[in-house]
């Protein structure tokens, strides 16, 4: 503890500086300086541990911000009346917030994001997770250090730039090639969320492949298995946790999207039917909120809608957040190093 | 048991060659992401760019040579005087209502100046009923349908052409008139004046947009209609609409309608009529006329726009994007580094840290768009109006956990030697995390530094409800709105006019936000990459 005090303003002298050879401060300190030093030096630290809390504080005030903008939409007059609202809006898919009768359904929008988000997992699973076994295990020190930039420029891409290349680009071309009804559908966003959502993936199972070590591969290289074989029957069982880490990583950059989806969905309130005709429009969560707050004046029931659709976002992600820290910390070998 | 180890091998090797191809997919992606955008955004700095294009510069921009530009433009006006002269006088053959008007004015002219002269009253009736005689036969002539009978009243007004009161007064332009009118009937069908008389209408706007607005006419309101084509691509595209009638015809009963591009020149059209040569003859001197010339304008990156970005540059959006980013790293940097240092030199595993870590990875898995709500909802509310401040702290927020893992990670990576060497030489704990620890981790932090500053350039909904316009000047104070790449390239592709007129000008923004992304990331990049040099040895 003593040492640890001396840290704030009493500093030993540095051979470079003072006069040559003598020392420009006695070695020791007396009890009023050391004292001093200790409550500096606690000082210090509850002045850092205050800055660092300023992302707890950011968190928090989040939470208590968006909870009370929504508490708005979901608390009405009375008990029974809160609860019909909760019930449609979880259940009911009519989304009419600036109509005469109001409704707010956001079943269809959840479902949405449901769609667009599985639409790129299905497609960016497979792809990361094999490109994360190509990059640790396969590939070659000066190949992987070529694709290591090329998937970060993927993630660098801004997700406006991927939503406009959607529009203008895929659009069309879905629309010429495959004879869609309109080129803004589930399969473009899904498309390109994948791709978004494809670099996450990559680097947090890849993280988790290289954490496997190398003994298990040694050994299972040494009982005369392949190396497919040890991929998928040793090493990927083992850093198991890291990779459902990953998927749910890149599961929360698909659902958080906004402007790939609002470009690129089409921006209907529909569910499609039937269920699997990817083709048409969808209405994600995200794409509403960013389509609807523009327009809407502060403080009407439209505007808190927006705010309950954005905490159940948060939720989602918070939650989703949670158990993949989870994962992840089981991937470190048990907490935090 | 041969044929099992072969399979294996089989599926060994076919497994290798799915995960190259995923690896190679992605490359691929990249590049197919990449490349549309910016080969067509490059075309909005490097292009042909014609006369009214410098037109365009130096009205709207202030920029370029004037004595050069008026000696430039009066050759295009020699150059398009022809054109317009053919047009004018095919349309007075269409275009009767006028003639007829004109034919009218000049006798009421007439009546007024043989007024002012105080002419005798009977010399005044008597002109006045000759006058009559011509216009209203002129006037005839103009109204009916039938060639003969037109030219039969036309050689009543001719036929008066060399009598004094005729050749010495106003009233010689009622000849003119006959001489022209006579020209135009002499090849088109009166029958289909109707149609030539829409076609026509449909020519004029095709040149207009191609040339420009005619020398003497009022400059229109809309900045966008003040120009012809700026560019010798959108002269092509106007071109072919000037020379060709785009029609939608079914072809037979029951299907879908075919486009089909008419000429001009067709018998249909103006085949045959006086009006047939315009089209060769814009066709040919197009290059006199609009004087295409390469073009670098790398001040597409500094300029101004007009309202919806039809002409000019990115210039605002470009700063907007820098001062958002400022303000956000000049809030999101000092708080990511200490609490980087915090975390790693005091923090042990207690509850506290624990906490804090959770709340970091939260901040960074929140959905931007949450970000943008959170901004409207706290900053906004703080501020009292969406400005470049709200948008900042809100953007700073959403970084924050970025540059905190970066920081980190660079402190951690610092060798322990390092830290023990200079605890050794009695330094305290603050100096050595300053002088020491924080030097060898710098070159990684600002990694991490521009990184985020990529991030934030690129991000669009944490700024949508808090400060960013699609339109507009950079603000003088943080308490304005302001224009933004990243928005604005939202704005600009959703915008269906500007789509179809300037598609360069879509891309050229969008190209521009990219490149300032990538420059950033391969920065980032090449620093680590010495860092990684320098910590290998």
């Amino acid at each position: 503890m003593a040492l640890d005090a001396v840290s704030k303003d009493v500093s030993m002298p540095l051979p470079s500086e003072g006069n040559a050879g003598g020392l420009a401060r006695p070695l020791l300190l007396t009890p009023g300086q050391d004292l001093k030093g200790y409550m500096l030096g606690h000082l210090g630290r509850a002045v850092l541990l205050a800055i660092t809390c300023v992302s707890v504080v950011a968190v928090l005030l989040m939470f208590v911000f968006i909870i009370g903008k929504a508490r708005h939409f979901f608390i009405v007059s009375d008990v029974v009346g809160s609860l019909s609202r909760v019930r449609e809006f979880l259940t009911s898919t009519q989304w009419y917030p600036e109509a005469e009768h109001a409704e707010f359904g956001a079943l269809a929008l959840i479902v949405g994001s449901f769609y667009v988000t599985t639409v790129a997992l299905v497609l960016a699973v497979p792809v990361g997770l094999l490109a994360a076994m190509f990059l640790s295990d396969i590939a070659p020190f000066g190949v992987r250090s070529f694709f290591k930039p090329v998937i970060e420029m993927l993630a660098a891409i801004p997700s406006v730039a991927y939503g406009f290349f959607a529009v203008l680009v895929v659009a069309p071309w879905l629309q010429d090639t495959f004879g869609f009804a309109t080129g803004v559908n589930v399969w473009n966003a899904g498309l390109l969320l994948a791709v978004m959502a494809v670099p996450t993936i990559i680097s947090v199972a890849e993280d988790a492949l290289s954490a496997v070590g190398r003994e298990r591969r040694e050994a299972s290289y040494g009982l005369g298995a392949t190396r497919a074989e040890t991929l998928l029957k040793v090493v990927m069982p083992a850093a198991r946790s890291g990779i459902v880490a990953a998927v749910l990583l890149g599961m929360m950059r698909a659902i958080g999207e906004t402007m790939v989806v609002w470009m690129a969905a089409g921006m209907a309130g529909q569910i499609p039917t039937p269920w699997w005709d990817l083709s048409q429009s969808v209405r994600p969560i995200t794409a509403t909120i960013a389509q609807e707050m523009g327009e809407t004046p502060q403080g009407s029931p439209h505007f808190y809608s927006l705010f309950a659709l954005g905490l159940l976002l948060l939720l989602v992600t918070f939650v989703l957040n949670l158990v993949s820290e989870h994962f992840l910390s089981r991937v470190r070998g048990g907490g935090v190093r | 048991m041969s044929l099992r180890l072969r399979l294996r091998g089989l599926w060994n090797k076919g497994f290798t060659g799915l995960s190259v191809l995923a690896v190679v997919l992605l490359g691929a992606a990249l590049l197919i992401v990449l490349a549309p955008m910016l080969y067509r955004g490059f075309q909005a700095v490097v292009f042909v760019e014609t006369v009214e294009f410098r037109k365009m510069e130096f009205w709207e921009l202030d920029r370029g040579d004037e004595e050069a530009l008026q000696a430039e433009v009066a050759a295009i006006q020699a150059a398009r005087e022809p054109v317009y002269a053919l047009l004018d006088r095919f349309s007075r053959g269409i275009d009767v209502e006028r003639q007829i008007d004109q034919a009218r004015d000049v006798y009421r002219r007439y009546g007024e100046k043989l007024r002012a002269e105080q002419t005798p009253r009977e010399a005044y009736t008597e002109k006045r009923a000759r006058a009559k005689a011509l216009r209203d036969a002129l006037t005839d002539a103009y109204e009916t349908a039938d060639a003969t009978a037109a030219r039969e009243h036309l050689q009543v007004v001719l036929s008066q052409a060399d009598e004094p009161w005729v050749r010495d007064t106003m009233l010689r332009e009622y000849v003119q008139m006959a001489r022209d009118y006579g020209e135009v009937i002499a090849t088109i069908d009166l029958g289909r004046r109707q149609e030539y008389a829409q076609a026509l209408d449909e020519v004029k706007a095709a040149l207009r947009k191609l040339l420009g607005p005619r020398p003497r006419e009022e400059v229109p309101a809309l900045a966008e209609d003040r120009y012809g084509a700026t560019r010798w691509d959108l002269v092509q595209r106007d071109v072919e609409h000037f020379l060709y009638d785009e029609q939608w015809v079914q072809e037979q009963p029951g299907e879908p309608l075919v486009r089909k591009w008419v000429p001009r020149t067709d018998p249909a059209q103006f085949g045959g009529t006086a009006l047939e040569p315009l089209f060769g003859m814009v066709e040919t001197h197009l290059e006199e006329m609009l004087r295409p010339r390469w073009r670098f304008y790398w001040q597409y990156f500094i300029d101004g726009s007009t309202p919806g970005h039809f002409f000019g540059g990115v210039g605002p959006e470009v700063l907007g994007t820098l001062l958002l980013t400022l303000c956000a790293m000049l809030f999101a940097v000092p708080l990511g580094i200490v609490s980087a240092a915090y975390l790693v030199e005091c923090g042990g595993d207690h509850r506290m840290v624990r906490i804090i870590r959770t709340c970091i990875n939260t901040l960074a898995g929140v959905p931007s768009i949450v970000f943008g709500l959170f901004g409207l909802a706290f900053f906004v509310l703080i501020v009292g109006r969406p400005c470049v401040l709200a948008a900042s702290l809100t953007l700073g927020l959403l970084v924050l956990p970025v540059i905190i893992r970066a920081s980190e990670e660079a402190i951690r990576a610092v060798p322990e030697t390092y830290k023990e060497a200079s605890l050794a030489l009695g330094a305290g704990r603050f100096r050595t995390f300053v002088r020491v620890i924080l030097p060898a981790a710098l070159p990684g932090i600002l990694t991490g530094i521009i990184l985020s500053v990529s991030r934030a350039a690129g991000e669009t909904a944490p700024i949508l409800f808090t400060g960013a316009v699609f339109y507009g000047d950079v603000p003088r104070s943080l308490f304005g709105q302001t224009p933004a790449l990243s928005y604005g390239s939202y704005g600009i592709a959703t915008g269906d006019r500007i789509g179809m007129e300037m598609p360069h000008q879509q891309y050229g923004m969008v190209m521009t936000l990219i490149l300032l992304v990538l420059l950033l990331n391969l920065a980032a990049i090449a620093i680590r990459h010495r860092v990684q040099k320098r910590l290998r040895g």
